[in-house]
C-alpha cells in the first residue's frame, strides 16, 4: 500500500511552484512556534502531517497481525480470511486514478483529506463492529470502506508534503512519513496480539467480541489520525490566510486515454510491479501462522520476524534511495532487488534456514526495488503523463493484490506453504523475465533507463541549452 | 550460437522428462492381493473377525492379518517365498491361551514379523489448557473390551472398517492394503508403497468425561524378540500434501545390529477435528517416546499376538492429541488419525511433478531469455556497429 510514497517524491518535482511568500507586514510579528513562514512551526506541521497517516498504516495489518485469532473466532479458512486483503483493494483498483481529481476539482485538499480519513476511520470501526456482531461479511465491508480512504490518504498526505516543504527539506519530509508508515505497521504487527490477549484477560475467554474490543482499540488509532486530518486542515486554513497561498493541489492529470500510448518499456515496468509486490504484501499478510508451523516459532517472535520487512525498509528506503540515486543505473538495481527476492523466497520454501535471514534480504530488496523501479517511470514516458502512469501502475498493483491474495489463500487451503511459496517464486520469475525483458528493450533502444548517474547528468547537460 | 540457444531450451523440459521417468519407474513395483475373511472357518467366529490379506510379490509375500479378537490388532509378516500362506487352528487361536494358533507355512520363509496394537484410549481432564497429561487422566477405555462390530469389507483395494462401541460414541479403525505405491485421497494423504497399509482411526461422538477432555491413544507394537525400536522425526519442507505440516514421525524397529530397518510404523504429527476436514480443523499430534512393555499383557489382550508370538516382546507409545490453545475434544466431537504400517524402509515423499516443473519453468525462462536476449544484441552488435548509434536520443 505505501508504494504511493516514491511515486510523490516524483511529482513533487514537477509541482506548480509555490509563491514562497514572506508573512504579510503591517501585522504584529507572530512567535515562531505559530509563524507558518518558519521551522518550528514547520516542525508542528510536520508531526500532525506524520500522524495523518499513522492510523491507516497501523490498521491495515490488523488482520495479518492477528492472523490466528481472526480466523479462529471468526470461524474461517485461509482464503476467507485473506479477503480482507482483497477488500481492501478493490476499491483501490479504481480510485487510484481518481484520488487525485477528487482531491484537487471536488473537494479540496482539506475537507478531503478530512473525508478520506473518515472513511478510514469508520471503515475500521465497521470493521471492529462486524467483529462483535460475528458478521463476517460486515468485516469485509469495513475493510472496503478502509479501502476507499486508506490509499488516498496517502495521497493527500504527500500533498501537504509539498504543499508546506517544497524547496525546503522536502526529500527529509517525504523519508520520515514514510519511515512513519513503516513503524505504524511494525507496531501494528508487534502490539496486536499483546492487545488482544489483554483484552482476553478482561473478557475472560477468546471469541469474536475479544477480537472486535480489540480491533476497536485499534480504531483508536485511526481516530488520532482523524484528529490530526482536522487540526492540519485548520493550521493549512490560517497558513493560507496568513501567507496569502494558494491550497495545495497533488497535479495529478490522469488522461487515459493516454494508455495506448504508453511505451512497451512501461508496460514491462507494470508487469514487473505487479510480478513483484504480489509475491511481497500477500505473504507478509499469511507470513505469521507460516513462521509458527514451519520454523516453530512462537507468535511473538513470528510477528517480530514477519514486521522486519518493515523494520528495515524504514532506515533503508531513503540508504538505498540515495545510493541508486548516486549510481543510476536503476535496471541492475532492479535485476538485484528481484534476484534477491527471489532468493529469499526460495530460502523459505526449500531450506529450514533461520527465516530471519531470508525475510531481512527480502526487506533490504523490496526497499531497494522500491527505490529503483518507481523513478524509472519517469523516464519512459514524457512529464503530462505521468500521473496518467503512476495511477495506472497502482491500479494494476492494486488489481494484481485483490486477485493473488484470494487466490493465495485457496492454494494455501488445499495445497500447504511449499507450494504457495513455488507459486511466489513463479510471480517473482514473471518479474525477472519482464526485468530482463526491459534491460535488452532498453538497450536495443538505446534508452537511459540503465544509464549511470554520471552519464544522465551529462545528457541532461547536453540538452538543457537546446531547451533555453 | 543459435544451436546452442535452443539446447538450452531443452534443458527444463528435459528434466521434467526425467522427473517423469523416475517417477514412474518408482511406481512400477506391483503386488498382487487377495483377501479372506476368517479363512477356514465356516461361519462368522464368536468375539471377532479375522481378516488375511495377502500381497504376493516378485519372490516374497507380505501377510496383513488384523483382528478385533480382543483390542484391535494388525499382525504384519515379511516371507521370501511367492507361495507362502497363512494356516489358523481357530479351537487354538478363540480359545486364546496358548501361542501356536497362528502360523506361517512353510515356516522358514518368515523374515520378519510385527503386530501393532491398538490398547488403550486415555483421556484427561486438561483444567489449565496446558495439553500435557499427568494425574488428571479419567480411567482409560481398555480397547479389548470393547464390543466390535463386525469387519466390514469393501472397495478395490481392500479396505476394512471395524468399528467398537465407547461412551455414546464409537471408536472406528478403517484399514486399506495397498498394492501399488499411491498416495492416500484424503488428508494427511500420506505416500504409501507396495510395502505398506493405512490405518485410519477416528473417534466419533464420543461423550467426553469433563468440557476441557483430550485424548490419548496408547499404541504397542510386539514382536517375537527383542528388536530395538525409536521414533524418528524428520522434518520435511514439503507439505503440499498436508498443508501445514513440516514434519514426519517414523517409528521404526531395526535389526538386532541396527544396520538395516526392517519394519515401520509411520506418521504425520496431525489430527483432524472433523471427518471432511479443512485447513483449520487440523490439530496437531504429540507422541511419548516408546518404552518396553509387558510381553505377557499384550498376548493376553489380543488374540494375534497370544497366537502368533510364543514370546512376545512389546515396546508401547502414547499419541496425543491437541496442543496447549488448541480447541478440546467437545468442540467438533470429532478426531481422526492416520497411520501407515509397513515393512522395510519407510517412504519418503518427494516433491510433485508439479512443483519441479513449475520451478524449472519459472528459473528456466529469465535465463533462456537472458541467453537469447545476449545472443540478439551480439548479433546486432556485430552487424553494423554502426547501427547501434544511428538511434539520436528524443528529447
Amino acid at each position: 500500500m505505501a508504494e504511493i510514497e516514491e511515486q510523490q517524491s516524483l511529482l513533487g518535482a514537477e509541482e506548480q511552484q509555490e509563491e514562497d511568500a514572506a508573512p504579510r507586514g503591517g501585522g504584529r510579528p507572530l512567535a515562531a512556534i505559530c509563524d507558518p513562514s518558519r521551522l518550528p512551526h514547520r516542525v508542528v506541521v510536520l508531526c500532525f502531517m506524520c500522524f495523518l497517516g499513522f492510523g491507516s498504516y497501523f490498521c491495515y495489518d490488523n488482520p495479518a497481525a492477528l492472523q490466528t485469532q481472526v480466523i479462529q473466532d471468526m470461524n474461517l479458512n485461509t482464503a476467507k480470511f485473506m479477503q480482507l486483503y482483497a477488500w481492501y483493494s478493490w476499491p483501490n483498483v479504481f480510485l487510484c486514478f481518481f484520488g487525485g481529481f477528487l482531491l484537487d476539482r471536488v473537494f479540496g485538499i482539506r475537507l478531503g483529506t478530512i473525508l478520506f480519513s473518515l472513511f478510514v476511520c469508520v471503515g475500521q470501526i465497521i470493521f471492529a463492529a462486524g467483529a462483535l456482531a460475528n458478521q463476517f461479511w460486515v468485516m469485509e465491508m469495513g475493510r472496503f470502506v478502509f479501502g476507499i480512504g486508506g490509499e488516498s490518504l496517502a495521497v493527500a498526505q504527500n500533498t501537504y508534503a509539498v504543499n508546506w516543504f517544497k524547496g525546503k527539506e522536502l526529500n527529509l519530509v517525504f523519508g520520515l512519513q514514510l519511515s512513519m508508515a513503516r513503524l505504524g505497521s511494525t507496531v501494528n504487527m508487534n502490539i496486536m496480539g499483546w492487545v488482544y490477549s489483554r483484552v482476553m484477560d478482561a473478557t475472560g475467554s477468546p471469541g469474536h467480541t475479544t477480537l472486535g474490543a480489540s480491533l476497536m482499540i485499534a480504531a483508536v488509532t485511526c481516530l488520532f489520525s482523524l484528529f490530526c486530518a482536522v487540526v492540519l486542515g485548520f493550521l493549512d486554513k490560517r497558513a493560507e490566510r496568513i501567507l496569502q497561498k494558494e491550497e495545495g493541489k497533488t497535479g495529478e492529470v490522469i488522461q487515459l486515454t493516454d494508455v495506448k500510448n504508453f511505451p512497451l518499456s512501461l508496460w514491462l515496468i507494470f508487469i514487473i510491479c505487479v510480478g513483484y509486490y504480489v509475491a511481497v504484501f500477500p505473504f507478509i499478510g499469511l507470513g505469521q501462522v507460516f513462521f509458527i508451523e514451519k520454523f516453530n516459532f512462537s507468535p511473538a517472535q513470528a510477528r517480530a520476524v514477519n514486521s522486519i520487512v518493515y523494520i528495515i525498509s524504514a532506515p533503508a528506503s531513503p540508504l538505498l534511495g540515495f545510493m541508486v540515486d548516486k549510481t543510476g543505473r536503476n535496471v541492475i538495481w532492479v535485476i538485484i532487488a528481484v534476484v534477491a527476492t527471489l532468493a529469499a523466497h526460495m530460502m523459505l520454501a526449500f531450506t529450514f534456514w533461520n527465516p530471519w535471514i531470508a525475510m531481512s534480504l527480502l526487506g533490504v530488496s523490496y526497499s531497494l526495488l522500491a527505490c529503483a523501479l518507481w523513478p524509472m517511470v519517469a523516464f519512459v514516458v514524457p512529464d503530462h503523463q505521468l500521473g496518467t502512469a503512476y495511477g495506472f501502475m497502482q491500479s494494476i498493483q492494486n488489481l494484481g493484490l485483490a486477485l493473488i491474495a484470494m487466490a493465495a489463500g485457496a492454494i494455501l487451503d488445499t495445497r500447504g506453504y511449499l507450494f504457495l511459496e513455488v507459486f511466489f517464486c513463479a510471480c517473482i520469475c514473471i518479474a525477472l523475465m519482464a526485468v530482463v525483458a526491459l534491460y535488452f528493450v532498453d538497450y536495443l533502444k538505446g534508452g537511459h533507463l540503465n544509464q549511470s548517474a554520471g552519464a544522465r547528468a551529462r545528457l541532461q547537460k547536453e540538452s538543457t541549452p537546446d531547451a533555453e | 550460437m543459435a544451436a546452442a540457444a535452443r539446447d538450452w531450451r531443452l534443458a527444463p523440459s528435459a528434466a521434467l522428462l526425467l522427473v517423469c521417468l523416475a517417477g514412474s519407474a518408482r511406481g512400477a513395483f506391483h503386488r498382487q492381493l487377495s483377501a479372506k475373511l476368517n479363512p477356514g472357518y465356516s461361519s462368522l467366529p464368536p468375539g471377532g473377525d479375522l481378516l488375511h490379506v495377502r500381497a504376493v510379490g516378485v519372490n516374497d509375500t507380505l501377510h496383513y492379518l488384523f483382528s478385533s479378537q480382543g483390542a484391535p490388532t494388525l499382525l504384519l509378516l515379511h516371507t521370501d517365498s511367492a507361495s507362502s500362506d497363512i494356516q489358523v487352528n481357530w479351537t487354538q487361536f478363540l480359545a486364546r491361551n496358548t501361542s501356536g494358533g497362528l502360523w506361517v507355512e512353510p515356516e522358514s520363509s518368515l523374515q520378519f514379523s510385527s503386530a501393532l496394537v491398538f490398547s488403550r484410549l486415555l483421556e484427561y481432564d486438561d483444567v489449565n489448557d496446558t495439553a500435557t497429561p499427568t494425574s488428571d487422566l479419567f480411567p482409560p477405555y481398555d480397547l479389548q473390551n470393547f464390543t466390535w462390530s463386525r469387519l466390514n469389507l469393501s472397495g478395490p483395494a481392500p479396505t476394512a472398517l471395524l468399528c467398537g462401541g465407547v461412551a455414546r460414541g464409537s471408536l472406528c479403525l478403517r484399514l486399506a492394503v495397498f498394492g501399488d505405491e499411491g498416495r492416500g485421497q484424503r488428508w494427511p494423504r500420506l505416500l504409501h508403497s507396495a510395502n505398506s497399509s493405512q490405518m485410519e482411526v477416528w473417534l466419533d461422538g464420543v461423550a467426553p468425561r469433563s468440557p476441557r477432555s483430550r485424548f490419548l491413544l496408547e499404541l504397542q507394537t510386539v514382536g517375537g524378540a527383542y528388536l530395538p525400536s525409536r521414533v524418528d522425526v524428520h522434518r520435511s519442507i514439503d507439505d503440499e500434501f498436508t498443508p501445514s505440516i513440516f514434519q514426519v514421525s517414523q517409528w521404526v524397529s531395526s535389526a538386532v545390529d541396527g544396520s538395516a530397518v526392517l519394519g515401520f510404523v509411520q506418521w504425520k504429527p496431525v489430527a483432524y477435528r472433523r471427518s471432511d476436514p479443512v485447513l483449520e480443523d487440523a490439530t496437531p499430534c504429540r507422541h511419548s517416546e516408546p518404552v518396553p512393555q509387558s510381553g505377557a499383557a499384550a498376548a493376553s489382550s489380543s488374540a494375534l499376538v497370544r497366537a502368533f508370538f510364543a514370546t512376545p516382546h512389546a515396546v508401547g507409545l502414547n499419541v496425543s492429541f491437541g496442543l496447549a490453545g488448541e480447541p478440546f475434544y467437545n468442540g467438533s466431537g470429532f478426531l481422526s488419525w492416520t497411520l501407515l504400517v509397513g515393512v522395510g524402509s519407510p517412504p519418503v515423499d518427494a516433491f510433485s511433478p508439479l512443483v519441479v516443473g513449475i520451478m524449472a519453468v519459472s528459473l528456466g525462462t529469465p535465463m533462456i531469455l537472458l541467453l537469447l536476449g545476449g545472443v540478439c544484441v551480439c548479433f546486432r552488435k556485430r552487424d553494423g556497429t554502426n547501427a547501434g548509434q544511428a538511434y539520436e536520443p528524443i528529447n
